[in-house]
């Protein structure tokens, strides 16, 4: 165990010697693979925003059932119960015509526009919240089928549709992200690849004494793969410092116009977990592309 | 006179190197090794002469399996060398010391870490591999220039070196594949002098050489190769100067 410990310390210094050796082909590999980080990165911020403000109008999400006219009180709160016990429904309030006149009113600007109004024109309705279980558009979907069901409901309003849309507008960003970062990943596994091979070739000779002294192929290989490792963790960091830095450029410049396309005035930075993501990415992206190399090529 | 494939009694203790009618051919036909057997005792120092191309340094990379014998059967130090498997040649290689004649020093790293790579690949604590390298290169005259790099050394110095390399995990056989052939005379009998003593302390030592010189002075049992054929296998004390 204790030997193994000793194996790895050996090891990871082989694998910074080998970095050292060659710190300009090692940073351009790093530069490149953050490079493409860095627009992967912009994608995952990008979604996690979208995310964020889906979560936030679920929060606020109700479906509104407005009953037909005339129906008395009782059959209102009868009504009411029959919703209450539609799973996933946390509350229901019945909004009155008084009631629904009076919010109307608020929200136009006071009552004094309202004042020239023969009769209430606004019908009473439902408003049915769901519990937080239940914020998705399926689940809307489910309670307003089965409100729609209810002959006392004449029409359904809600969010929905909005939702299900900016939901599908972020699936397409995330699945343009998850493209994008493919195609990028595997254009930079090449290029990592191709460093570690230039550095492979370039110790040939270390390599060659390291197996006359009794090295394992396994000892021989694993400081270019920590090699990889290292330069893809690297490339993670540097991509989410320079996304960072993008990001507080990016956000005051942007202002209206991301308001616009997100919804939202007041985007947040990639989470701690996500940001480390990158970093991790970065890292496995090495690994594989150190891998790639060494298969390509035979050790003394 | 032995005849070629005569098997060559051990002199001393129970033999370490056996090679039974071994060839070794890189091209159909054309043999660098032919049908070659041999025995070496435990700390029995042999020189391996021939002219060059002879098929020395094929014999010795065949005994740190290097290369793999075409025909025959080769048993070093227990072991099948031609049906060893991948996985088990390094396991092999840490109990065999090979010096070259071009050294094979590593430039970048110094002498100290040089030496070191040997203990290293066991994963040996760092403070024993100070230890042990600061006692060969005691023994091999240069624990001064521990930290010194290869380049910054004389010839000799950096043959020395290597030889320090070989010897620090203390193993059972030394391989040199003409170790002196850079040096002039003078550092010639300074690198042989130290070779010579790891005999004494019971290694098995193969020297490939062709300084006739060196055979006369050292009088040590010398093999002939020629065209990949053992020619003749002179006992001890018979080429004494």
């Amino acid at each position: 165990m204790t030997r193994l410990v000793y194996r790895l310390v050996y090891l990871s210094r082989a694998a910074l010697r080998g970095l050292q050796a060659s710190p300009v082909t090692s940073g351009v590999a790093s530069v490149t693979l953050a490079v493409a980080l860095v627009l992967v990165g912009t994608f995952l911020l990008v979604v996690t925003n979208m995310g964020l403000l889906l979560e936030r109008v679920g929060r606020d999400l109700a479906v509104t059932a407005y009953l037909e006219e005339g129906l008395s009180a009782e059959a209102r709160r009868d009504l009411a119960q029959r919703a209450a016990a539609l799973g996933g429904v946390e509350s229901v309030e019945i909004v009155s015509k008084e009631e629904a006149l009076r919010r109307f009113g608020e929200r136009v600007g006071g009552a004094a526009l309202l004042e020239g109004l023969e009769e209430n024109p606004l019908p009473a309705s439902l408003e049915v919240r769901l519990d937080s279980e239940h914020r998705s558009a399926t689940a809307v979907r489910a309670v307003a089928d089965a409100l729609a069901g209810m002959p006392e409901v004449e029409e359904l309003g809600s969010s929905q549709q909005w939702v299900e849309g900016y939901a599908r507008a972020r699936g397409l960003v995330r699945g343009l992200g998850f493209g994008l970062g493919g195609v990028l990943a595997l254009a930079t596994l090449l290029i990592v690849a191709n460093t570690i091979r230039l550095t492979l070739l370039a110790r040939r000779d270390e390599l060659e004494i390291l197996s006359l002294v009794g090295a394992s192929r396994t000892y021989l290989r694993v400081p270019f793969l920590l090699e990889g490792i290292l330069q893809g963790a690297a490339a993670g960091a540097i991509a989410v410092a320079l996304l960072f830095v993008l990001f507080r450029l990016a956000v005051p410049a942007l202002g209206d116009g991301l308001e616009l396309f997100l919804g939202w005035s007041d985007p947040v930075f990639l989470p701690w977990g996500q940001a480390l993501l990158l970093v991790g990415g970065g890292a496995a992206l090495g690994c594989v592309g150190a891998g790639l190399a060494l298969s390509g090529e035979r050790l003394p | 006179m032995n005849r070629s494939g005569a098997v060559v009694a051990a002199t001393r203790g129970d033999p370490l190197i056996r090679l039974f009618h071994v060839s070794k051919s890189y091209l159909a036909g054309s043999y660098a090794l032919h049908d070659v057997s041999l025995e070496v005792a435990k700390g029995q120092m042999v020189f391996l002469t021939g002219p060059s191309g002879a098929g020395k340094t094929t014999l010795l990379k065949l005994l740190f399996a290097a290369e793999r014998p075409s025909e025959g059967q080769i048993l070093v130090l227990g072991r099948n060398v031609g049906r060893l498997r991948e996985t088990a040649i390094p396991a092999l290689r840490r109990r065999i010391g090979v010096v070259f004649q071009d050294f094979k020093l590593l430039p970048r790293r110094t002498v100290e870490e040089n030496v070191a790579l040997g203990l290293e690949v066991l994963g040996t604590p760092p403070r024993e591999v100070r230890g042990r390298v600061f006692g060969i290169l005691k023994r091999v005259g240069l624990q001064h220039r521990r930290h010194h790099h290869p380049t910054s050394l004389s010839g000799g110095e950096q043959q020395r070196v290597a030889l320090a390399r070989a010897l620090v995990n203390d193993p059972a056989i030394l391989l040199a594949d003409e170790p002196t052939g850079n040096l002039d005379p003078e550092l010639t009998v300074e690198i042989m002098d130290l070779i010579a003593s790891q005999a004494v302390r019971g290694t098995t030592v193969l020297v490939a050489t062709h300084d006739r010189a060196l055979l006369r002075r050292y009088g040590k049992r010398t093999l002939r190769l020629e065209d990949g054929r053992l020619q003749e296998d002179v006992p001890a004390g018979a080429l004494r100067a």
